[in-house]
């Protein structure tokens, strides 16, 4: 039954359909997209690793390079990829809108959930990976790196919302959306520990939430990982603003975006 | 029953906006089949768009009970990288549907055999037509919409559409719309007039033809 007056979301057919569809799209028009979810943070932490051997230099935590520099690179693709891929949720759905049932926030919904799940495998890939070849560890606490991949998810959901709202009236956004995730490689910890570093880089990274989740994610990781920037209550002000700014922006273009 | 409430619409369009309707009430009742007329331009399609839900009113709201389909034979809605196949499972799933029926139901109709396994781009638009209208009439809805029955195939396939829609008729309805006399005559019993920002309700089709050619010339 669909009525005029249907909540939000929930449209567990609709999502489901979709989520087969894009899974055979959202990644490029080809299966090779799955293997470059893979290939891009492997190349990435590669490049990272060799780097670091031939400066001479070692893990800034941890024994291994490897496990340190996923802990972080592994957020930020996981975002990254969220953030690009529902910012075009609404633009490369169009056409389906002429499904009646199909509403703009199923296709998001979908997105979130078939690159979550992406992601999943690909942390799962590497991470056992590393730990096969003796550079990786089991997590000491567990649900703290599973916190970390959710809080990513609602945050990627809200921020890719919300480039999907400024995207279909501006497409010129994509733009501006990758000038935003390029400098996450250095804002994220990703080659560094964000405690150990000047004050006066603290007060500046610390306004980027991503950060604050690799910080609870190594946590997850190392046993003795100590943070100095995290704070909780940043956290969840940031998670809950960008949800709400997303659902009130998709809710008051949608007329004007039909 | 698909009741409008105090539903307007307009959109902006060269020199102002275009008004379709201005706070219209009508009501399409159940199962009366019903004939949706205008002059060009006027906002047929539009109305049409409002009642499936696939287009939003300006202010007010739309009432539906029962499945709406979406009009007739639209094939906008295929992802021409995708093969027909996974396009007909897109839509049947969408719709909650048992998807191994709405298949065998689509690709029989369509007679289209083995294309099913191609790509969409690599259809004819004929085919493209054949196979849509064979999904629209797969799945059952309690109001099928049709926007204008466009020519599908050859006289022997249009004859094929013709019974499969009758066919649903028997426990479904249509809303449709169309400039043809003769069409409207065989499918509806009720109609609508879309003039001057308004819905005008008939009951007796013969008043509702009279009406726009008055209207219209």
């Amino acid at each position: 039954m669909i009525s005029a007056r249907r909540p939000i979301v929930i449209n567990a057919h609709v999502i489901w359909a979709l989520m087969l569809r894009e899974s055979r799209m959202a990644f490029g028009t080809s299966h090779w997209g799955y293997l470059w979810a893979v290939l891009q943070p492997a190349v990435t932490l590669s490049f990272l690793i060799i780097i670091f051997v031939l400066i001479g230099r070692g893990a800034p935590f941890g024994e291994s390079l490897g496990l340190f520099f996923a802990t972080s690179l592994l957020c930020q693709e996981y975002f990254n990829k969220l953030s690009v891929s529902l910012m075009r949720s609404f633009s490369s759905n169009k056409s389906l809108f002429a499904y009646p049932p199909v509403q703009t926030t199923d296709t998001v919904i979908a997105r979130l959930l078939l690159v979550s799940s992406v992601h999943v495998l690909v942390g799962a890939l590497f991470y056992t990976s590393l730990y096969l070849t003796g550079y990786g560890a089991i997590p000491w606490r567990p649900e703290l790196v599973i916190l970390a991949f959710v809080m990513i998810g609602l945050f990627g959901l809200g921020i890719g919302m919300i480039n999907a709202v400024i995207y279909s009236f501006f497409s010129s956004w994509q733009h501006f959306e990758k000038l935003f995730g390029r400098p996450l490689l250095f804002m994220s910890g990703t080659f560094y520990v964000p405690s150990m570093l000047p004050p006066e880089a603290i007060s500046i990274i610390k306004w980027n939430p991503i950060i604050h989740m690799v910080e609870i994610n190594r946590m997850g990781f190392y046993a003795d990982y100590h943070s100095e920037i995290l704070d909780p209550l940043f956290i969840g002000f940031a998670i809950g603003g960008v949800l709400v700014v997303a659902m009130f922006a998709e809710r008051f273009t949608r007329k004007m975006r039909k | 029953m698909i009741r409008f409430h105090d539903l307007s619409k307009s959109y902006p369009s060269y020199g102002g906006r275009h008004h379709v309707l201005d706070r219209s009430n009508a009501v399409f009742e159940a199962g009366v089949n019903y004939a949706l007329m205008g002059h060009n331009g006027a906002g047929k399609s539009t109305v049409m768009r409002m009642v499936s839900g696939a287009d939003l009113p300006t202010s007010g709201w739309v009432e539906r009970q029962g499945m709406v389909s979406w009009p007739l034979g639209f094939s906008g809605g295929f992802n021409s990288t995708m093969t027909g196949r996974e396009n007909v499972l897109f839509v049947a799933r969408t719709y909650g549907q048992n998807t191994a029926e709405v298949l065998e139901a689509a690709a029989d109709f369509a007679e289209i055999g083995k294309s099913m396994e191609m790509p969409v781009s690599t259809y004819s638009t004929g085919m493209k037509q054949r196979l849509a209208f064979g999904l629209s009439l797969a799945i059952s809805f309690d109001t099928y919409l049709i926007d204008e029955v466009t020519s599908v195939g050859d006289a022997r396939f249009k004859r094929k559409c013709d019974e499969a829609l009758l066919g649903r008729l028997a426990t479904s309805r249509v809303i449709m719309i169309s400039h043809s006399e003769t069409t409207i005559r065989k499918y509806c019993q009720a109609g609508m007039l879309l003039w001057d920002r308004n819905l005008y309700e008939y009951d007796d089709i013969e008043e509702l033809i009279k009406d726009y050619k008055t209207v219209c010339r």
